[in-house]
């Protein structure tokens, strides 16, 4: 067990390393000058100078980096070229709105996904499957943001139910805070649950015909032994890979929703970012979703061996 | 809850102006610049807003305004979005402001400045009974540190606005003398903007170039805190010179960048104020018996411009360009008579906006007939022109576009009206960070791009058309021109700076550099839960002194 989470710390800490330099010279390969940019319309060719000058983008591209790296290291991502706010504060308000968003939305659709797929692989040919599949087939193409846009007009501008935009902080008050997050949860967590379903209800028919599962029905279990116990945990492997990709996604792909409900979030954060080549703050965002892919994936591979001791099996072989 | 300012034009006097305009098109037939019917004048229907009735609302609450963008650094002097002036109005008051007729009033000045018979010396008296959020008085002196950071910070986006002073005294604590080396008549509608914005010299001192993350100036409100790409807040400052005309204790600006997003908010009540409302949107909004629709005519304007002699970059010497558009004149104004202007705004902005046929609005107190006049929509004569130019029909020429949904539409329909007149358009849309980069350089044929416009039509003539010009991305220089831009700068009364912009404009019109097409206008949604709410022409929604009504 130690030699493969040496291995998997390994090539995390490789493709961390990867990933930096891509980003650090990719921004900067992109069409466009973030100091004119921030220049904007009182822009003259002495004031783009200075400001380049100011956030060293005059410097060879190496200065650049090594600089970057060094002040990485100590927590310090620069300031954000546009806002002149320290990134790492961006970062401190932004990150925890998209992880509870992303956390809040992958709850509900692993119950809901997880739930309707195991229904519909048990009731295979029932009507009840019918609708699980129907659901998920539009849970699937509705496109988020029209989804967003119909909420906002009819529950918030309609019913008035729910606000239509704004966040309130966690730790300043739990309630408003949840009741803000309501309607950006189920349009997230909906079409991801559709993606889960559909994973759930293959698997589960994968595993519902296999022999072990005979098996054990003619051993006389229960069916819901059977079902929870034997089919579903053999099944779980499938839904974690596909929970584990998807949360790694949504902590930068909340972006739609997070625009339509006016959240302050981590997508929002950087679609502006990248759209102003605000160069210190691409590089912090795409530093810090790097290493939550890299770390959610490792979470994930730890669980398949606790899930499959057989995989925990192979990688000590390795 | 008080009634909304209305200037309305009626439909007799638009027929009006039509009929005037057909019968000088039909008398200045031989001149190569005929008014456009239907153009001219074009104030359409404003409703600036009122101010608020002390009786009608009451004391407290929190205002929410839904922004479209975010702004830049809340640092007057290093500041450049548009944006940051929505909340620099409400906690940065500025030496001069303007009201709703666009002309420029005293705010943290007591009077008008006044400027010695040569035009180099600027007296401006000061209040003294202001002080800053941090608690330090307002006097001459701070005034002073103020301009003189607007001139030296490296990074100033001042600079040019202040113009070309040469030193500041403070005689009195309520007197400052401002020398220049020539002549500078823009510098009042400067103080009327961000270079006016006085800040605290010991907040400047404590921050220097943080100053944008704890701002302190002269405001009715002073800053709170600012969630990054989300909320900027400012609470009322008892100090306030004027207190008892403030109503409300906190404004929330929210960033809603999506504009059918900030109207749904402004409908459920999420937010009491919304700029930018589409004009989509403005039909549905008026109807809407909770809501107002505040319109103004902005001072800016959107146009194509021409690439005549940018090869080597914005601001370097202009240089001969090798293709038939950037050396004939001749094509440029064909290119102008193939474009319906009443059309485009029609199709794409659902007639909300005005069009636009000069760098100076009809809103501006220096508009004049003459600066008014348009090349009427003439495919024919566009043809007749362009095979005069002696040019391979269809004309192929490409247009640098922001890709965002409005600029498109916009140059789709650009580009079917020139098709009829012989030009074949190609349209090169680009995410707006890499256009401004590609038109800095000068690599493009032309650009649809527009200017949000400033008080002083120097700043929305000079930067684009003089030599050399900050904004010059023509790359266009006409030393005729520049000298009546010159002679315009220095001049000191409104008639005499008419009669040289318009000559200026009269000669502009000929080259051709910048097509201008139409202009937007600034519509705020205004809830009815609120009063007091203002927009004038320079575009900023004025909410310090609105209350909750009753």
């Amino acid at each position: 067990m130690r030699r493969y989470l040496l291995h998997r710390g390994w090539q995390s800490a490789v493709t961390l390393i990867l990933a930096t330099v891509v980003v650090f010279i990719g921004v900067r390969a992109l069409p466009g000058d973030p100091a004119l940019a921030l220049a904007g319309e009182d822009r003259s060719p002495a004031a783009v100078e200075a400001i380049r000058h100011h956030y060293g983008l005059d410097q060879p591209i190496w200065v650049q980096f090594g600089r970057f790296v060094a002040n990485a290291i100590q927590g310090d991502f620069g300031r954000s070229i546009r806002t002149g706010v320290p990134v790492s504060s961006m970062l401190r308000t932004a990150l925890p709105v998209t992880v509870e968003l992303a956390l809040l939305a992958i709850l509900l659709a692993t119950l809901l996904g997880v739930g309707a797929g195991v229904l519909a692989a048990v009731r295979r040919g029932k009507p009840s499957e019918w609708l699980a599949n129907a659901m998920a087939l539009i849970g699937l193409s509705v496109p988020h943001f029209w989804l967003g846009l119909l909420a906002i007009l009819y529950l918030c501008v309609g019913a008035g139910l729910f606000p239509a935009s704004g966040f309130v902080p966690l730790r300043e008050d739990p309630i408003d805070n949840l009741y803000h997050l309501v309607l950006p949860t189920v349009i997230l967590g909906t079409g991801l649950a559709a993606v889960i379903m559909r994973q759930t209800r293959s698997a589960m028919l994968d595993s519902l015909s296999a022999d072990y599962v005979r098996t054990a029905r003619a051993k006389g279990l229960r069916p819901r032994t059977v079902t929870g116990r034997h089919a579903l945990r053999n099944s779980l492997i499938v839904v974690i890979t596909i929970v584990g990709l998807q949360l790694g996604g949504l902590i930068s792909g909340a972006v739609v929703t997070e625009q339509i409900f006016g959240l302050p979030g981590f997508g929002k954060m950087t679609i502006d970012a990248v759209f102003q080549r605000d160069y210190p703050v691409i590089q912090a965002v795409v530093l810090i979703t790097a290493a939550a892919y890299i770390g959610i994936n490792f979470v994930v591979d730890l669980l398949y061996s606790v899930v499959d001791p057989r995989i925990r099996v192979a990688g000590e072989a390795s | 809850m008080s009634p909304i300012r209305t200037k309305r034009r009626t439909t007799r006097s638009r027929a009006g102006v039509a009929l005037t305009a057909l019968g000088l098109a039909a008398l200045t037939a031989c001149s190569s610049v005929e008014p456009d019917s239907g153009s001219a004048g074009g104030k359409g229907d404003d409703a600036l807003g009122s101010t608020a009735d002390a009786s009608a609302v009451k004391d407290g609450g929190t205002l929410t305004m839904g922004l479209s963008a975010e702004p830049d650094m809340l640092d007057p002097t290093l500041s450049r979005s548009l944006y940051s002036r929505y909340v620099f109005e409400t906690m940065c008051q500025k030496l001069y402001d303007v009201d709703q007729d666009a002309s420029i009033v005293p705010q943290l000045a007591t009077d008008l400045p006044k400027t010695s018979a040569d035009g180099k010396t600027v007296t401006i008296p000061v209040r003294t009974d202001a002080v800053f959020s941090d608690g330090a008085k307002l006097d001459a002196a701070a005034v002073k540190t103020t301009l003189e950071r607007g001139l030296t910070n490296p990074q100033s986006g001042r600079v040019s606005e202040l113009g070309p002073i040469s030193s500041i005294d403070t005689p009195d604590a309520s007197t400052v003398v401002v020398h220049f080396k020539e002549p500078f008549t823009p510098f009042t509608a400067a103080l009327a903007d961000r270079a006016g914005m006085i800040m605290s010299p010991a907040a400047l001192k404590k921050y220097g170039d943080d100053f944008a993350n704890h701002p302190s100036c002269v405001g009715p409100f002073k800053f709170s805190k600012r969630v990054p790409q989300n909320s900027i807040e400012v609470v009322r400052d008892p100090e306030y010179y004027d207190a008892d005309k403030v109503h409300l204790d906190k404004i929330v600006w929210r960033i809603l960048s999506d504009a059918g997003i900030r109207a749904a908010n402004l409908r459920s009540g999420d937010v009491l104020v919304a700029d930018t409302i589409s004009p989509q949107d403005v039909g549905e909004l008026s109807k809407d018996s909770s809501l107002d629709v505040l319109q103004s005519q902005s001072l800016g304007y959107q146009g194509v411009t021409f690439n005549v002699g940018n090869v080597d970059g914005v601001g370097t010497a202009p240089k001969p360009i090798n293709r038939p558009d950037a050396q004939q004149a001749e094509i440029r104004q064909a290119f102008e008579y193939a474009i319906d202007r009443e059309g485009l705004v029609k199709a794409v902005f659902a007639g909300q906006y005005d069009v636009a046929c000069s760098p100076i609005s009809p809103a501006s107190p220096y508009t004049s007939d003459a600066v008014q006049q348009c090349r009427p929509h003439d495919p024919e004569k566009a043809k007749e022109l362009l095979e005069k130019a002696g040019v391979s029909m269809p004309y192929k020429i490409s247009m640098l576009e922001s890709n965002t949904p409005d600029s498109l539409r916009l140059a789709q329909a650009l580009q079917a009206m020139v098709k009829e007149a012989g030009f074949d358009l190609k349209i090169q849309p680009v995410e707006y960070t890499s256009l401004l980069d590609q038109q800095d350089r000068g690599d493009f044929d032309t650009v649809q791009l527009g200017w949000s416009g400033r008080v002083d039509p120097d700043a929305n003539i000079t930067p684009f058309v003089g030599t050399g010009g900050s904004l010059n991305v023509s790359g266009y220089s006409n030393p005729a021109v520049d000298a009546l831009l010159d002679q315009a700068r220095q001049a000191q009364d409104v008639k005499s700076r008419q009669d040289l912009y318009a000559k200026a404009n009269a000669a502009l019109a000929e080259d051709n550099p910048i097509v201008y097409l139409y202009r937007q206008r600034n519509i705020t949604g205004v809830s009815k839960d609120v009063s007091g709410v203002q927009v004038f022409a320079d575009g900023i929604p004025r909410l310090a002194f609105a209350g909750l009504t009753k």
